[in-house]
């Protein structure tokens, strides 16, 4: 069986449409294990093929301070990327952080972001100035809510 | 009709080698042509049947998906902001103009590559302009539109045009085909990974995302985590099976009853679970196809009759019916009221012109005439029997207002007027945009059509009455709130609003206009 599957593959490595073969199922069997083995944002699960995953029903809250004041993002941002801000996508979140370093030189970004999740404890990811440093943080576990 | 020899063939390149053909009754299956080795991958064939099959519904549901989207197109470029799939893309992704001519291309190649025209060109066309709408930004982002993504780039090696005297039962050599299934596979594997989580096998995770008839079907039978678990059971079953022929007796009705089941969940994914449903043409075992594929070629008299017709169709004839749907071409790009869709649909009559000057395969111009009068008139049914054109106006014109771009607002708005005279939610918004550019007459007047289109609501009454408090005529406000709520009695933001004005007290909010009318997308 191995042998064979090897024997398979060293065919395929022959013309060019096995190559284009071999590239497409290594990606789409190894791009996927990026996101459970070395994804910095859980919210992220594009190229994962995680259709009505327990996290696509995370519900997240980006707030963003320019220099201590709230942000209006609802002025600035079409919907549809608040909609991912409220997935709490980090890219959008960083990107629109890089829009206000751009459009604010010398200013501080701080932005947080409070998640809930169906299936592990409510979380929060900052970034004290997205300015200095574009990324938001690994986040930390936020108390259980109060009844 | 005279029946014609093959013509001769330019010397075939390695992308574009003819497909390999076994016809039952050219060569007997005991002397198939020998496949390359994995015969796994060179060896794989479906019958013609299938490949026609699938070509005509999966561009065409594709095509149709594709002029679907171009209501989303305002939100491309909306604010100057764009964050790309693949870093580094971010500026090259599409603009709402950009996108929108983006979509009306695809749609038109997709339906020239259902009708079979010149496929080898353009399904890699189609392809790359898809690919180009879904890395250049995440905002339709969701797995299908990057599924769609890889499979039009997969069939982009397909032979899809019908080989030479191709019957229903004539094989079909594609590597590009396997490569879909396997694909196909990778995904049900990968999304069941994903569900292997207590979340999901308890039903917390479905509770939340199913609705419409299914949920009240699970809820009165078997319950949310029993199906949770079917789910998953179904997806690693597809997984092992979708790619396999010996196993598509099982694969086929599992998984077509699987994505017609996410049909009637209500989930807003267009028209995905149709598109999953039509990959499954790829799947139903081919003898089905042939069947009924031989109803329409009952014996083989027939049937050499039929394929003696296609093969006249083929020759370079027709170039009077390609005049004509050339001029027909025009009169639809004409009627379709999409943006840019005049312009690009005049443009696109280079593209039959081009095929038939250029391809080395001789259309026949009076089916490439009938390709190209179906894919603008794709363009107008979608128009017209849809709400993508209004949809887009609105949506645009409420992304450019909450932006602050006014002038731009003002433009979708009275184009949202003009193309849906009859909706009193049309008028009332441009009312409302007019009023807070201070051109107070031609506001009003908007806000008054409104008023008489429909009595049995406030919400025009209201946005009259809140622009007269703001510029002090409080007793005319007063009567304008009044007819708000003899209008519309149970609306409490006109009694509230009424409360204020008879009062006399300026509510902090009550002056701030609503925006709970629906332009959000």
């Amino acid at each position: 069986m191995i042998a064979s599957v090897v024997a398979s593959t060293i065919a395929l490595g022959r013309t060019w449409r096995g190559r284009l073969i071999l590239i497409v199922l290594t990606t789409q069997l190894l791009l996927p294990l990026r996101y459970y083995l070395a994804n910095r944002d859980p919210h992220d699960e594009r190229f994962a093929w995680r259709m009505f995953s327990p996290m696509r029903m995370s519900k997240c809250t980006p707030h963003f301070f320019l220099d201590g004041k709230p942000l209006p993002l609802a002025s600035q941002y079409h919907e549809a990327w608040l909609e991912l801000a409220g997935r709490g996508r980090f890219g959008v979140l960083e990107a629109i952080g890089a829009d206000q370093c751009a459009k604010h030189p010398g200013a501080h970004v701080h932005a947080s972001l409070d998640c809930s999740y169906l299936d592990a404890p409510a979380r929060r990811f900052e970034a004290a100035d997205l300015c200095t440093d574009p990324e938001l943080g690994h986040g930390e576990d936020l108390p259980a809510p109060t009844r | 009709m005279a029946k014609t020899s093959p013509r001769p063939r330019a010397k075939p390149a390695a992308a574009a080698r003819p497909a390999v053909v076994r016809d039952p009754d050219n060569m007997p299956p005991s002397h198939p042509v020998p496949a390359e080795r994995p015969v796994f991958w060179f060896g794989f064939e479906v019958s013609w049947a299938k490949l026609a099959l699938a070509r005509a519904v999966l561009f065409g549901l594709l095509a149709l998906d594709a002029l679907l989207q171009i209501r989303h197109a305002p939100r491309y470029g909306a604010g100057g902001f764009n964050v790309a799939q693949l870093p580094g893309l971010g500026a090259l992704g599409p603009t709402r103009s950009s996108y929108g001519i983006g979509q009306l291309l695809d749609a038109y190649l997709l339906v020239l590559a259902a009708c079979g025209v010149a496929t080898r060109v353009v399904i890699p066309a189609a392809a790359a302009i898809y690919a180009w709408l879904y890395f250049g930004s995440q905002l339709d982002s969701y797995q299908h539109h990057y599924l769609i993504a890889l499979v039009l780039a997969l069939a982009s090696f397909v032979p899809w045009q019908r080989p030479h005297r191709a019957r229903a039962a004539t094989r079909v050599r594609s590597w590009a085909l396997r490569l879909i299934l396997v694909q196909l596979a990778v995904l049900y594997l990968w999304a069941a990974i994903s569900k292997m989580t207590p979340a999901w096998l308890d039903g917390r995770a479905l509770d939340q995302q199913v609705g419409g008839t299914l949920r009240a079907l699970i809820d009165h039978t078997i319950g949310l985590a029993l199906t949770s678990k079917l789910v998953l059971a179904t997806e690693l079953a597809l997984a092992a099976t979708v790619w396999l022929r010996p196993a598509w007796w099982v694969a086929a009705p599992v998984g077509i009853l699987f994505h017609l089941g996410i049909v009637f969940t209500g989930l807003e994914i267009g028209l995905f679970a149709w598109l999953m449903i039509a990959t499954y043409i790829l799947v139903v075992p081919d003898v089905i196809w042939v069947w009924l594929g031989e109803l329409s070629w009952p014996g083989a008299a027939r049937a050499h009759a039929r394929v003696d017709s296609a093969d006249a169709l083929a020759r370079p004839h027709g170039g009077g019916w390609l005049g004509i749907a050339l001029v027909v071409g025009v009169l639809l790009a004409v009627a379709c009221r999409i943006e840019s869709a005049h312009v690009v649909g005049v443009l696109l009559a280079l593209v039959p012109l081009a095929i038939a000057l250029l391809s080395k395969r001789n259309h026949s111009r009076a089916w490439l005439g009938v390709a190209h009068v179906l894919a603008l008139g794709l363009w107008v049914l979608v128009d017209r029997g849809s709400t993508v054109t209004s949809d887009y106006a609105r949506l645009w014109g409420g992304a450019s207002r909450r932006l602050g771009e006014l002038d731009t607002a003002e433009a979708a708005y009275r184009r949202l007027a003009e193309l849906t005279p009859d909706d009193p939610g049309a008028h009332l918004r441009l009312g409302r945009i007019l009023l807070e550019r201070d051109q107070g007459d031609a506001g009003l007047a908007e806000l008054h059509v409104a008023e008489e289109m429909e009595p049995g609501a406030a919400r025009a009454w209201l946005e009259e009455a809140r622009w007269l408090m703001r510029h002090g005529q409080l007793a005319e406000a007063t009567a304008k709130a009044k007819e708000g709520t003899y209008a519309e009695p149970s609306n409490a933001e006109a009694r509230q609003l009424l409360d204020t004005l008879l009062g006399k007290r300026h509510a902090p909010g009550a002056a701030a206009g609503g925006d709970a009318d629906g332009d959000a997308p």
